[in-house]
């Protein structure tokens, strides 16, 4: 149902499963194949919350990253964050603001 | 970088803001070369030639034995179409054209790497490969026609090949999206009960050459873990002689493609010839519960419905180099990448990677390269060329004729710019609306017959009639600005037979809310529900405004009952979850959520925690839930739906109406007593509700 938007949750799957082999720690990476499985089973409408909490773990990370000096991890997870981010805003999954 | 970003309104509640837009008109040279030109055609397709105005398409498919009936509705709404027919899909794509192009390219595939060489495959050599790998899945394989496979292939020719050669045995094939997780495609295995994986080691997404087998270990063991077994995975090479994944091959289950057909070279599979309505194939799409619909589509309906929408309302002929930017993973793909141009002997361009890797011009430069004048795309992909590249379009000699958008509606500024940039003011464009389940287009504009509307995909394709319901069944009318369910009256060919595996629910789902007899077996009592908000403007054209869930009004915030629901459905002892206001003086309406946990877990404290943590991180602290209550079991229909009615009518001490008619009518008064005892306990004493209270909460739960 919901027009053919399928390709969506494609979409986003591929870009958290990137996000996945940027994660420092298994934990971290445990956090994403959740957020990915959710991606993939729930309804298109559920996208944007997925979106939205596994931007706000890139935030962290990236915090993290940085206040650990760890710049090749930092710019590893600001780039796909960066796509995570276009992506969802190009599908109209998140606002820009 | 922030993290304030908040899930964005409904597409409807962007999409009602949208102004009426000005008509554009295509070109004369357009409408002079295309397929529907006659405006008979429009008389043709009305309802009083309804369903055998169908037979227009049908007959743009060759069959071995021409039906009797063209629709059977003895079963509604398990329509069959074109009974007594029999044909094979594979032999429409491929073998018919043999002898006019042979030598023509069928499928024209682009490598993400520049480097790589382009590669054409011909109907020869396409009919060639079908054989081989048909013969490879019948005498190695074991499969005969009904049986299915699975797939988990990314965008390269190996898939069309694959589906081509199990539509020649009458095998249903089922793709799962490469990109998705192996977890995702074992369960969709599993649920279709395939004993054999088709995969791929590697392709490449963004320059990187992924690892892709790794994927079908996990896939393996998730079908396990659902009791189906995968006995067999053969894996197709993206470089052959080079395996490009760190996963190793287990010996006795998993065998190199390239390998095992050494062994089938020149092979010819004679095309088994099936019924109509045999499946030809599964196509996934996500359900409210968690566990997938496996969509199933019909052999001879879908054939001549895709073939009859790709000539008519993408205007493809044979000669035509035709590239429909998607992934064959969704049903976009599958409909309008390989049956619908391939059932119509053109030339359809396959492309392997992002469409933007590495440049935004990477798009444009396929089509000046490969002379590609009809292309086809999604609003998302649409929004990203434009904001990486505004200005690219302009900078390569490519002349589309005609354009088509899929997926969620566009809003006109991007359709202008997709219409006067990316088609240089030459194309015709169309917007279009369908779903998964439908198999082809619902909504859309005939190019040279009817103008296009920035915003709105056009009135209903032909043979297809729409009407907008509110939540009452009353029709909404053209022109009056209001919203309603969009809904399809009638059947149509390219309709999905049922949910594989659960028939019960594809009526619930599809059919139950508008079915005026469900005893009866005229179609004009099963108005089909899209699930998508529509308005209909005085022209006739369709404004699609996305889903129609309930919604709860949470201090001016809209909080979508499915949105809460699927939140809570994240924590693991949740089994079930059901949201529904409840009056507050304070924020006007609250949320209170209903869960049931799976079988074996006992109520506590801590999972009441967990779930509104849950709605708080996932959807804001707005959303927290007043109460969330661990009930033993949840009211529900005979067919397994959730009276959200109900339960909505407990939490606010109000009239719950007729339960005789519930599966489990006596767990009403059990949840009845039990949070009204606990909330006067609590203080929370309930007040009168007002009518317009009263009747708010009768009809919450009617868009389920």
């Amino acid at each position: 149902m919901v027009m053919t938007q399928q390709y969506l949750s494609g979409e986003l799957s591929v870009l958290l499963a990137q996000l996945c082999a940027v994660a420092t720690g298994r934990g971290r990476a445990c956090e994403v194949e959740r957020l990915r499985q959710e991606a993939e089973t729930l309804p298109i409408v559920a996208l944007g919350c997925v979106t939205a909490r596994a931007l706000r773990l890139t935030d962290a990370w990236c915090w993290d990253s940085l206040t650990r000096g760890d710049m090749p991890a930092f710019r590893r997870q600001a780039e796909v964050s960066a796509q995570l981010f276009e992506f969802a805003v190009c599908a109209g999954l998140l606002t820009a603001e | 970088m922030t993290t304030e970003q908040q899930a964005q309104l409904s597409e409807a509640q962007i999409a009602v803001h949208w102004r009426e837009e000005e008509y554009y008109t295509p070109t004369p040279k357009f409408i002079g070369q295309a397929n529907a030109t006659d405006p008979d055609m429009l008389t043709r397709f009305r309802e009083q030639n309804f369903p055998g105005c169908f037979k227009e398409y049908a007959d743009l498919l060759s069959w071995d034995c021409y039906w009797h009936t063209t629709l059977d509705t003895d079963n509604a709404p398990f329509w069959k179409w074109f009974v007594g027919g029999r044909l094979n899909a594979c032999f429409n794509c491929v073998d018919r054209h043999l002898t006019t192009s042979r030598n023509k390219a069928a499928l024209i595939w682009v490598p993400e790497p520049e480097a790589e060489a382009t590669e054409a495959i011909t109907y020869q050599e396409l009919y060639r490969r079908v054989n081989e790998f048909a013969a490879l899945l019948r005498e190695w394989g074991g499969v005969h026609a009904g049986d299915r496979v699975t797939f988990h292939l990314p965008m390269v020719p190996q898939l069309p090949v694959a589906m081509l050669a199990c539509a020649r045995l009458g095998v249903i094939h089922s793709e799962v999206f490469g990109g998705f997780s192996g977890a995702a495609c074992g369960g969709r295995a599993a649920d279709s009960g395939s004993t054999i994986l088709v995969t791929m080691d590697g392709y490449y997404r963004n320059g990187q050459l992924i690892d892709h087998k790794v994927k079908a270990d996990e896939a393996i063991d998730e079908a396990r873990r659902l009791g189906q077994e995968i006995e067999k995975v053969l894996v197709w090479r993206r470089h052959p002689g080079q395996y490009a994944s760190r996963s190793a091959m287990v010996e006795g289950r998993d065998f190199f493609v390239d390998e095992l057909l050494d062994g089938y070279r020149g092979a010819t599979v004679a095309p088994v010839s099936q019924p109509a309505e045999a499946p030809l194939f599964l196509m996934y799409t996500s359900g409210t519960t968690g566990r997938p619909k496996g969509c199933q589509h019909s052999t001879g309906g879908y054939l001549a419905y895709v073939a009859g929408t790709s000539k008519y309302y993408q205007d493809i002929h044979p000669g035509d180099t035709y590239w429909c930017c998607a992934d064959i993973g969704w049903i976009t793909g599958h409909s309008y990448i390989v049956y619908g141009p391939l059932a119509l002997g053109t030339t359809s361009v396959m492309y392997e990677g992002v469409p933007t890797y590495p440049d935004a011009g990477r798009v444009w430069r396929i089509a000046e390269r490969l002379g590609v004048n009809i292309f086809h795309t999604a609003p998302t992909t649409i929004r990203m060329l434009r904001k990486l590249g505004p200005d690219e379009p302009g900078r390569y000699d490519y002349h589309f004729k005609h354009m088509t958008t899929v997926g969620e509606p566009i809003e006109p500024e991007v359709w202008r710019w997709y219409h006067d940039v990316a088609g240089k003011g030459e194309a015709a464009i169309v917007d279009t609306w369908w779903q998964t389940e439908n198999g082809g287009f619902l909504g859309s504009t005939l190019p040279a017959l009817q103008p296009m509307k920035p915003g709105s995909c056009g009135p209903g394709v032909l043979g297809i009639y729409p009407v907008i319901y509110d939540e009452d069944g009353k029709v909404v009318e053209a022109g009056s600005g209001r919203a309603g369910n969009i809904c399809i009256r009638n059947p149509w060919p390219g309709i999905f037979q049922t949910i594989w595996g659960q028939p019960e629910r594809f009526k619930q789902i599809y059919y139950e809310k508008y079915c005026r007899d469900s005893g009866s077996t005229d179609w004009r009592d099963w108005p089909y529900f899209a699930g998508d908000g529509a308005v209909q403007a005085a022209d006739g054209y369709f404004r699609i405004l996305g889903r129609v869930d309930d919604v709860i009004n949470v201090a001016g915030h809209r909080l979508g009952t499915k949105e809460l629901e699927s939140a809570s459905l994240t924590v693991t002892e949740v089994a079930e979850a059901a949201a529904v206001p409840v009056m507050d003086e304070v924020r006007g309406r609250a949320v209170e959520m209903y869960i049931a946990l799976k079988p074996g877990l006992s109520a506590s404290t801590d999972v009441q925690d967990k779930v509104t943590a849950a709605i708080e991180t996932q959807i804001g602290k707005i959303a927290r839930p007043k109460h969330v209550w661990i009930v033993a079991d949840m009211p529900k229909t005979r067919s397994g739906k959730i009276m959200r009615r109900v339960i909505a009518g407990i939490s606010n001490f109000a009239d719950v109406g007729d339960v005789s008619t519930l599966a489990n009518p006596e767990i009403v008064e059990d949840i009845r007593h039990r949070i009204q005892a606990e909330k006067l306990a609590r203080g929370e004493v309930p007040r009168q509700l007002t009518p317009e209270e009263a009747q708010e909460i009768k009809a919450f739960g009617h868009a389920d």
